[in-house]
């Protein structure tokens, strides 16, 4: 009996792995859940601590007095200019801004990926998919459109919460160019973490807790760098660097993930 | 042409061998039946052609193309385990998922055809979570058999079926492999059920083939005997064993091989004064071969 096999272009098994992954993402209620969240958290951190401002609470035990220091500015929550950042700083201000999100991504591509190897839908995707490569572009491609959104929804809620609480949206030497230079970088520095935790993903395939875990761990030891890089007077330089840097760790780490994904079982 | 030719392949885990130097050729358009005690190597090796599971060495050929072979890959269809379905999601939202990822042009079309073949035309908008044992081995199969499938690779899809699901999942892989030429590898425990659909057989034992045969062969190799009961059974069994050259005296019967002349039987008992309570002819079927194969081979 003659049978007959067409070629399956790269093109063609990219696109419609992509397609899969975007109607996977966009039809579950986590990515709505996870923008939800760092929709409303800037929100409440802007308005409860401009409500707390000023206030002073006195230590019982010591007598000491602590002054609890709010925003000043809305663009704080996104960072601050380069002449002012300090990376070993743990006030308030300096730990829940944007940067957070960048442990954020480390759940959204863990559960993700884990999810489909964890329902067994790896296994009708790898059948029929002989080549790895398709599931790394595609997956790092989502997972980076989805963290994307998520830093999106930080900046809208850091916005409305600026707006709420009534706090100045003044830009001071960064200007709005700085701004959206700020939120470019940090999106490029999404790509790098979104290639990092991928690979802790392909590494931990269905176990969703040692993906967060190994992700989280190499987070924090790129968080301390990330407000000095994607400073709010960011201009192209750190854009493009940002991104260049993203593209590497993608490239990189996919390569990594791939190899993880050939060598080794899937179910 | 072979559907899938696996030669010399090996897979341990952790030192033990659970797939050893396992040579297997499926002819296109079969129904082969894999066959294999529990931890014979069976779903292992199903895993292994599927790319699930990587081999330490050996070749898998699939339509005399490596079975790395992007363009042969996309027509293979499987159900391993489970279905791989999202259980919040419909059965019409998974299995448009799957066309998508096969890159199916005509995807409601395509997901029409394979939920009439499953029967399930009815079920499409249930949730996943909501069907039956029965419709999700089903679903399973329908996945399996999106995109124009070549080859079908099913790990005990008729386990945990009632007699009417076991039926109808006959009808379908009949069906499959007649209007569409698929070819499918099955694995089972129920032997009786596969012995009826299954052109050719492997039978495995840890990790190796130990017999690969088309049901013709079996049909040539199985005995037949005749089963009979009388009302003085010890005299007769002395009797028919100075008659012929192979009885005896099992489950409650004396068995006669080779002979299937139930009237001639009759009435060399009859006139022997030995009346007849009870006969009937029989045939060592699959699950008979089977047992003796395995008891040889431990032997």
């Amino acid at each position: 009996m003659e049978m007959r096999f067409e070629k399956s272009s790269f093109g063609k098994r990219l696109s419609s792995m992509l397609k899969v992954d975007f109607c996977r993402m966009f039809t579950t209620r986590f990515l709505y859940i996870m923008v939800g969240i760092c929709l409303v958290m800037p929100i409440l951190i802007l308005v409860m601590t401009t409500m707390m401002d000023g206030s002073v609470t006195v230590d019982p035990q010591t007598g000491v007095e602590t002054v609890m220091e709010g925003f000043d500015n809305t663009w704080q929550a996104i960072g601050t200019v380069s002449s002012e950042t300090n990376p070993m700083a743990m006030g308030l201000t300096t730990m829940c801004n944007i940067n957070m999100l960048y442990f954020f991504i480390a759940v959204l591509v863990g559960v993700f990926v884990a999810d489909d190897f964890r329902s067994g839908y790896a296994k009708n995707i790898f059948t029929v998919r002989a080549k790895k490569t398709d599931y790394v572009i595609s997956k790092t491609v989502t997972c980076f459109v989805g963290c994307a959104l998520m830093f999106l929804g930080f900046f809208v809620g850091t916005v409305l919460g600026g707006a709420i609480a009534g706090l100045p949206f003044d830009t001071g030497s960064a200007g709005i160019a700085g701004v959206v230079m700020c939120m470019l970088s940090k999106l490029g520095m999404v790509a790098v973490f979104v290639g990092m935790d991928f690979a802790a993903s392909a590494a931990a395939k269905g176990r969703t807790w040692m993906s967060i875990v190994i992700s989280m761990v190499a987070a924090m030891l790129l968080y301390m760098m990330v407000p000095m890089i994607t400073p709010l007077d960011s201009g192209i330089v750190n854009v493009i660097g940002c991104f260049v840097a993203g593209g590497i760790v993608c490239v990189g780490l996919g390569a990594v993930s791939n190899a993880i994904l050939k060598k080794t079982s899937l179910v | 042409m072979n559907a899938i030719e696996i030669r010399g392949l090996s897979k341990s885990f952790r030192g033990l061998y659970a797939v050893d130097n396992l040579n297997m050729t499926v002819p296109v358009g079969a129904i082969y039946g894999f066959i294999g005690e529990n931890g014979s190597g069976k779903s292992t090796t199903e895993k292994l052609i599927c790319g699930h599971l990587v081999p330490d060495k050996g070749s898998i050929k699939l339509f005399d193309r490596p079975y790395t072979d992007a363009g042969v890959r996309v027509r293979v269809g499987a159900l391993i385990e489970n279905t791989g379905c999202f259980p919040n999601s419909s059965v019409w939202d998974n299995l448009m998922m799957q066309a998508i990822n096969l890159g199916l042009s005509d995807r409601a079309g395509e997901i029409d055809r394979v939920l009439n073949i499953v029967r399930m035309e009815d079920s499409a908008r249930i949730k996943f979570k909501s069907c039956s044992l029965g419709m999700k081995q089903r679903i399973g199969i329908a996945m399996a058999l999106l995109g124009d499938s070549a080859l079908l690779i099913l790990d005990e899809p008729i386990n945990g079926l009632d007699a009417e699901g076991m039926k109808m999942m006959r009808e379908i892989l009949v069906d499959i492999t007649q209007q569409y030429g698929c070819t499918v590898l099955i694995s089972s425990h129920i032997l009786g059920e596969l012995e009826k659909i299954a052109t050719h057989y492997g039978i495995i034992r840890q990790g190796k083939m130990i017999q690969e045969l088309s049901a013709k062969d079996l049909e040539g190799r199985a005995k037949v005997f005749t089963s009979v009961k009388t009302q003085h059974m010890q005299g007769a069994f002395g009797f028919l064993r100075q008659k012929f050259s192979d009885v005896r005296a099992e489950d409650g019967y004396i068995r006669i091989y080779d002979v299937d002349d139930t009237e001639g039987i009759v009435g060399l008992l009859m006139q022997n004064g030995f009346p007849v309570r009870e006969i009937k002819k029989n045939k060592i079927g699959l699950e008979e071969y089977y047992i003796e194969l395995m008891s040889k081979k431990e032997a």
